[in-house]
């Protein structure tokens, strides 16, 4: 077993690791059946939010909003399901079928593995569980499923004592409400005034999904990721080498005091290393009562995340930390993770001050 | 939209709307001997306004009509010298906005008839005009010659020729020199000029059909719809017209302006012709340019002050003022913006006439927004949507209206009635001061012409030398008949802080002192309440202030706004203008005879502050017996096909090139009914084309400006068409005051008729002819160190380009920075030729080019299948509001005070 130690973290403030522009190679869309298309851009989506509160009209005149709104009609993904890295594969084995040439690079995986470890320095309550295998030259990584499902499945549903809280369920819900009524399916001078005003009776479903496949490089590192972008502002470029516009879509309860801020602050960590993986450059979060109702939208530009937690915030995390952090990771991997056909264990406990690296025996 | 007012009505009732353009003058440097060198504007430079701006449009016949036959200076001599004042006048308008993307210059192509109909009757009434101007010339100029003397500026024996403004019309050789003229120009500028180095210029001539400003409004729509739109982009439009406001709020992008001459300025010192600058006569005694006697520099007018209309700061108003509390469906301003624009048409437009009882001068608008507001809770949603009118809530509307009718009509008359009495005691007081004053006045050259209004440093208005405060971005008014007397916030007494903040400013330049207030623009109402209170205070010491001299309410309204006669005419609007009037006073400088106008005036038959006017309108304006209701009902239901035509001509672009409003005159809101089940459809048909167009607006006496085959259909007695081109012709004062206020009684133009009789003659055009009768295309002009060259030199002029002729290519918005569109090779550009400057010319400013550095691109906007909708486009970042907290209480309770009363259904 190799051991990489998180801890301490002042090794990592000085370096200047060198980051490539993620660019997207290829993409694929899940259906409304969750049915996977590669290289079909057909789950696209374009940002449009609700205007709810346009300045000078006064609070008064705020749209009442309710994201709770449509919950008991949700149409979930079924995510008990392991789907591996199986649509990233397919895709890119079309894109590489397409393109007549083999795809290159140190790591495979979903954005969600990176954003796991980038976060885990400056979070002492991440954990995770993940395998890795090497497949000539390329390290895969995907999550170890069985170890992320085993609480929820078990033991009974938790419940607020108090019968106030609103469950997991109903908040995971409305991150999905809002991201349909901030987006339409085609661009916005192609759908009817109509379409756009209904959009808050429209079914919820989260099968649909539009999925950037990306290369980029942390240090000397280079990595092929995979995750799900919610929208496009405007539309993507003509010219593919061109940054895309997307934005990422999050609620937030509404800070009221400092703790909320404190609270704020560490669920930005998430967003921004998320977006910032993926190359996604603005995160548009709609802030909600507790009772889930929307009160206004803010927009972060994910590369002045960092400055501002810096330098405006508490300073609870520190991402250019993370970025080193990252680095030291992947080449800690890299020299590690070795031998076709062993596959490898990656597992972080909460609280833990260590990352611990140890192949599976069957 | 040329209501007479509307801009003035504007500018009173949202003041911060208003704020004065800060230019940079032109440095001047000393050649050492004596003369100086005007150095040029590097527009560069960060913009003086303190804000960069993207786009400017500019509304060209707001400026080809004051270039060409201004009314505040001598005119130009020939069609090079009008180029040329063009050119200056639009580089001076470039300069001081710096548009740093796109440069768009619409003139005026062939209108939808709907247009036509008040362009034919500028056209005949110009002509009559015009006649009779030539004929006084001639008179004074035999005479002259009868006493041996030769009149300057006249050559030989003949005096010159007014020059026919009807020329500014489609399918005329002058609009094809002026478009040949600005392609030059637009080339020389992007050759010459760095500043313009990244420009795209796009120009629409008059060979593309469409009004100038709503092709501007069809362009700005096809780049919001592109995805790549830039929602924060800065636009700017420049014109004359007061309804440019109105098309940028239809527009929903909150960051436009509307770009003007300042009207509430005086460019003339006192005491000096405002024609010509010279000393000693006033303009009605101008004689054209007199030559500077020798060792006399010739005396250069002063440049006329802009003003910026921010479509922001009205958006903050009307957010506050329609919104109204328990509305029962969410508000969205977007919607209630265009509900906004919608009430205004009732009150003017170009298309229709407007409704007897809504008056821009009696605060009309005001009248149907409380009619709005009282219903907006019960109609359960807006009126307009995307430009389509809810015809049943439209008549909900009109039945509010219906219920006032009769009441605004009597105090219509009362006011009136109390106007004429007032008038004539102060006109009688004026007669007992006048020998007094003319001692005093008799002591110097200079008499201080009480009658010039000028505006103050800081955009405000100044009373010749004697330092009135300046009432920032305030229009003129008399004080003493303040309508914001009612305005809680000019009823604080001045402050000494007030005072003391008024000193400063006065010592101030005027561009520190726009500084300190954009600075301060937290409360920027302060400085403005401190003049306000000043002049107020000054003006009830006595008399009424005579900063407007002796001229009445009524003469302000209509002399200080869009010159009625032909609104796209600026030059005209000047306070002090002389009122163009051929039938009652000729063109007389003077600004009096008020008086003996409202003696002369026709009696008023219709009596409208009588019972039975319904009656007496229907007999006397459309001939119908008192029986025929049904009539009246149809009269209404076309003016309903009108108002859903000018909604979507805003909204959505022309709805139909055919339709017209076949009336002269509008019905009472009381005519309106069963709106709910009238269906309004158009045919989209075809613009009629250049020489179609012109034979429907043009009298007789312009037919200089069309092909001679087609002259006879004009004036031969045997022509099938002939009584469509009467020389006289009756105007009805309709119970205005002025001539050019009434309704040229013109008989309608049947379009079958005209056409038939054109096609006769079609076949004997000369090959230039044909051409300038055809339909073009916009030009997109830039530099070709721009990099969108590339793209351009690649596509069209390789050995390579494998594009065939007229393929379109799409422009990448990335690297035209935001422009989005298709590009197609134009065969009047030719790489790597000369510029030639496109008339025969004497001077040397605008000479040829050995390389032109601009290429030329035919361009095409981004069409779209969804319409138009009115909304915000996401990522759109507002600026920090201008209305402060005591801004919003006033509007929020004005509003709140104005419902109920008036017609709402409780
Ligand atoms: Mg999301």
């Amino acid at each position: 077993m190799a051991t990489f130690s998180i801890l301490p973290l002042d090794r990592f403030v000085v370096a200047k690791t060198a980051i490539k522009r993620p660019r997207e190679i290829a993409y694929f869309s899940y259906d409304d059946e969750h049915a996977l298309y590669p290289l079909s851009d057909q789950s696209l989506s374009y940002y449009y939010p609700p205007f709810i509160h346009a300045p000078g009209e006064g609070e008064q005149h705020r749209a009442n909003v309710s994201l709770s709104n449509g919950f008991e009609t949700f149409r979930k993904h079924d995510d008990s399901i392991n789907e591996h890295l199986d649509a990233l594969l397919d895709t890119l084995a079309a894109y590489e079928d397409r393109e007549g040439h083999v795809v290159k690079a140190d790591f495979i995986t979903w954005r969600g593995m990176m954003t796991k470890i980038m976060t885990a320095p400056s979070d002492m309550f991440n954990e995770f569980e993940m395998n890795a295998t090497c497949f000539q030259g390329t390290i895969f990584l995907e999550e170890h499923k069985a170890a992320k499902s085993m609480p929820a499945n078990n033991g009974p549903p938790r419940s607020d004592p108090h019968g106030a809280r609103p469950s997991q369920e109903m908040m995971q819900y409305w991150g999905y409400k809002f991201e349909a009524l901030s987006t339409l399916r085609k661009p916005w001078a192609e759908v009817s005034r109509a379409e756009i005003e209904s959009r808050n009776n429209v079914i919820v479903s989260n099968e649909a999904q539009y999925c950037s496949i990306v290369t980029t490089g942390i240090g000397d590192t280079s990595l092929i990721l995979g995750g799900e972008v919610d929208a496009v502002m405007g539309a993507k470029p003509d010219n593919a080498d061109d940054p895309i516009p997307w934005v990422e879509l999050k609620t937030s309860q509404q800070p009221v005091d400092q703790r909320d801020d404190i609270k704020y602050e560490r669920k930005l960590l998430k967003f921004w290393a998320q977006s910032f993986l993926l190359g996604v450059p603005k995160i548009i979060v709609g802030f909600r009562s507790p009772d889930g109702h929307l009160l206004r939208l803010q927009e972060h530009e994910t590369q002045k995340i960092p400055g501002m937690v810096k330098r405006q915030g508490q300073g609870t995390w520190d991402g250019n930390i993370c970025i080193n952090f990252a680095a030291e990771v992947l080449r800690f991997l890299k020299a590690n993770v070795a031998g076709d056909g062993i596959v490898w264990r990656i597992s972080r406990k909460p609280k833990s001050g260590t990352i611990n690296l140890f192949p599976i025996e069957d | 939209m040329g209501v007479p007012a509307l801009f003035r009505w504007l500018s009173q009732k949202y003041p911060k709307i208003i704020s004065p353009v800060i230019e940079e003058a032109g440095e001047e440097v000393d050649n050492g001997d004596g003369t100086t060198t005007k150095l040029p504007i590097d527009a560069r430079g960060p913009n003086p306004n303190g804000e960069e701006m993207d786009n400017l449009y500019l509304d060209m016949n707001g400026i080809v009509h004051p270039c060409s036959h201004p009314e505040d200076r001598p005119p130009p001599a020939n069609e090079e010298e009008m180029m040329i004042a063009v050119f200056e006048y639009t580089e001076r308008v470039v300069n001081m906005c710096r548009p740093r993307k796109l440069l768009m210059i619409a003139v005026d192509g062939v209108a939808p008839r709907a247009k036509m109909n008040q362009q034919r009757s500028r056209r005949f009434r110009s002509a009559q005009e015009a006649a009779e101007k030539d004929k006084a010339v001639q008179e004074y100029h035999e005479m002259m010659a009868s006493k041996g003397q030769v009149v300057e500026g006249a050559s030989d024996e003949k005096p010159a020729k007014t020059w026919d403004s009807n020329a500014i019309t489609p399918g005329t050789p002058f609009m094809d020199i002026l478009a040949a003229s600005l392609r030059y120009w637009v080339s020389y500028k992007l050759s010459t000029d760095p500043a313009w180095e990244k420009l795209k210029v796009i120009i629409s001539d008059a060979t593309v059909p469409g009004e100038g400003e709503h092709k501007i409004m069809n362009f700005v729509r096809s780049q919001r719809q592109s995805p790549t739109h830039d929602p924060n982009t800065r636009h700017v439009i420049y014109g004359l017209d007061a309804d440019l406001i109105m098309l940028g709020l239809a527009t929903h992008e909150p960051h436009f302006r509307v770009l003007r001459e300042d009207v509430f300025a005086n460019d003339t010192k006192p005491g000096h012709c405002r024609k010509c600058g010279q000393p000693g006569h006033m303009a009605d005694s101008c004689r054209g340019t007199a030559a500077p006697k020798e060792g006399e520099d010739k005396i250069v007018k002063p440049l006329k002050p802009f003003i910026w209309l921010h479509v922001g700061v009205l958006r903050e108003y009307l957010a506050v003022e329609l919104s109204v509390p328990q509305q029962p469906f969410a508000f969205d301003l977007e919607r209630a913006l265009d509900d906004w624009v919608f009430m205004c048409f009732f009150v003017g437009n170009d298309f229709l006439p407007h409704l007897p009882s809504l008056d821009i001068r009696e605060n009309g608008i005001d009248t149907l927004i409380a009619i709005w507001r009282d219903n907006i809770p019960h109609m359960g949603g807006y009126v307009t949507k995307d430009g389509h009118v809810d015809l049943a809530r439209a008549q909900t509307m009109l039945q509010g209206l219906a219920k006032q009718e009769d009441a605004i009509f009597k105090r219509r008359r009362q006011t009136e009635l109390q106007k004429e009495a007032g008038q004539k005691r102060r006109e009688e007081a004026k007669e007992r001061r006048e020998s007094g004053k003319r001692q005093r006045m008799s002591n110097g050259p200079s008499g201080f012409d009480e009658t010039v209004i000028q505006r103050g440093a800081r955009g405000g208005i100044r009373r010749g030398v004697d330092l009135a405060p300046d009432i920032n971005a305030l229009p003129t008014f008399a004080p003493g008949q303040a309508q914001t007397a009612n305005d809680p916030r000019y009823q604080k007494p001045l402050t000494h802080a007030d005072i003391v903040g008024e000193a400063n400013a006065a010592n101030k330049s005027a561009a520190a002192a726009m500084k300190e207030r954009l600075m301060q623009s937290k409360n920027p109402a302060a400085n403005q309440r401190a003049e306000l209170d000043a002049l107020f205070a000054q003006a009830s010491n006595g008399e009424p202030a005579p900063v407007l001299g002796k001229r009445t309410r009524d003469m302000i309204d209509d002399a200080a706004d869009e010159p009625s006669s032909n609104p796209s005419t600026p030059g005209r609007n000047t306070p002090n203008k002389e009122v163009a009037d051929p039938l009652n006073r000729g063109t007389s400088g003077a600004l009096g005879g008020t008086s003996a106008d409202v003696d002369v005036m026709p009696e008023d038959t219709v009596k409208l502050w009588e019972e039975g006017y319904e009656t007496r309108y229907y007999e006397q304006k459309f001939h119908v017996g008192p029986e025929d209701i049904a009539f009246r009902n149809k009269v209404a239901a076309d003016y309903v096909e009108g108002l859903c035509w000018v909604l979507l001509y805003y909204f959505q672009g022309c709805p139909s090139w055919t339709w017209y409003y076949p009336h002269h005159y509008a019905p009472f809101a009381a005519d309106f009914i069963n709106m709910e089940s009238q269906v309004v459809e158009f045919k989209k048909g075809k613009p009629f084309r250049p020489y179609e167009q012109l034979m429907g607006v043009m009298p007789a006496r312009s037919n200089h400006t069309i092909p001679a085959v087609f002259h006879p259909l004009m004036t031969d007695e045997d022509s099938p068409i002939i009584e469509f081109y009467p020389v006289d012709f009756d105007i009805d004062l309709n119970g205005k005051k002025f001539a050019w206020q009434g309704v040229a009684l013109l008989p309608w133009i049947d379009e079958k008729r005209l056409l038939d009789a054109m096609d006769t003659k079609y076949p004997l055009l000369t090959e230039a002819e044909v051409r300038r009768n055809t339909i073009g295309n916009e030009a997109l002009i830039f530099s070709t160190r721009h990099p969108l060259y590339e793209e351009v030199a690649s596509s069209f002029y390789t050995k390579k380009a494998t594009t065939t002729p007229g393929s379109k290519v799409k422009i990448s918005s990335k690297i035209s920075e935001g422009l989005a569109g298709k590009m197609a090779k134009s065969d009047s550009y030719i790489p790597n030729a000369t510029l030639e400057f496109p008339l025969p010319t004497s001077q040397d400013k605008f000479t040829d080019l050995e390389q032109n550095e601009a290429v030329t691109v035919h361009y095409h906007m981004p069409q779209f299948p969804e319409l138009h909708k009115s909304m915000l486009l996401p990522g759109i970042k507002f600026n920090e509001p201008m209305l402060d907290y005591s801004d919003i209480q006033t509007t929020r309770d004005k509003a709140n005070k104005s419902g109920r009363s008036h017609g709402g259904v409780q």
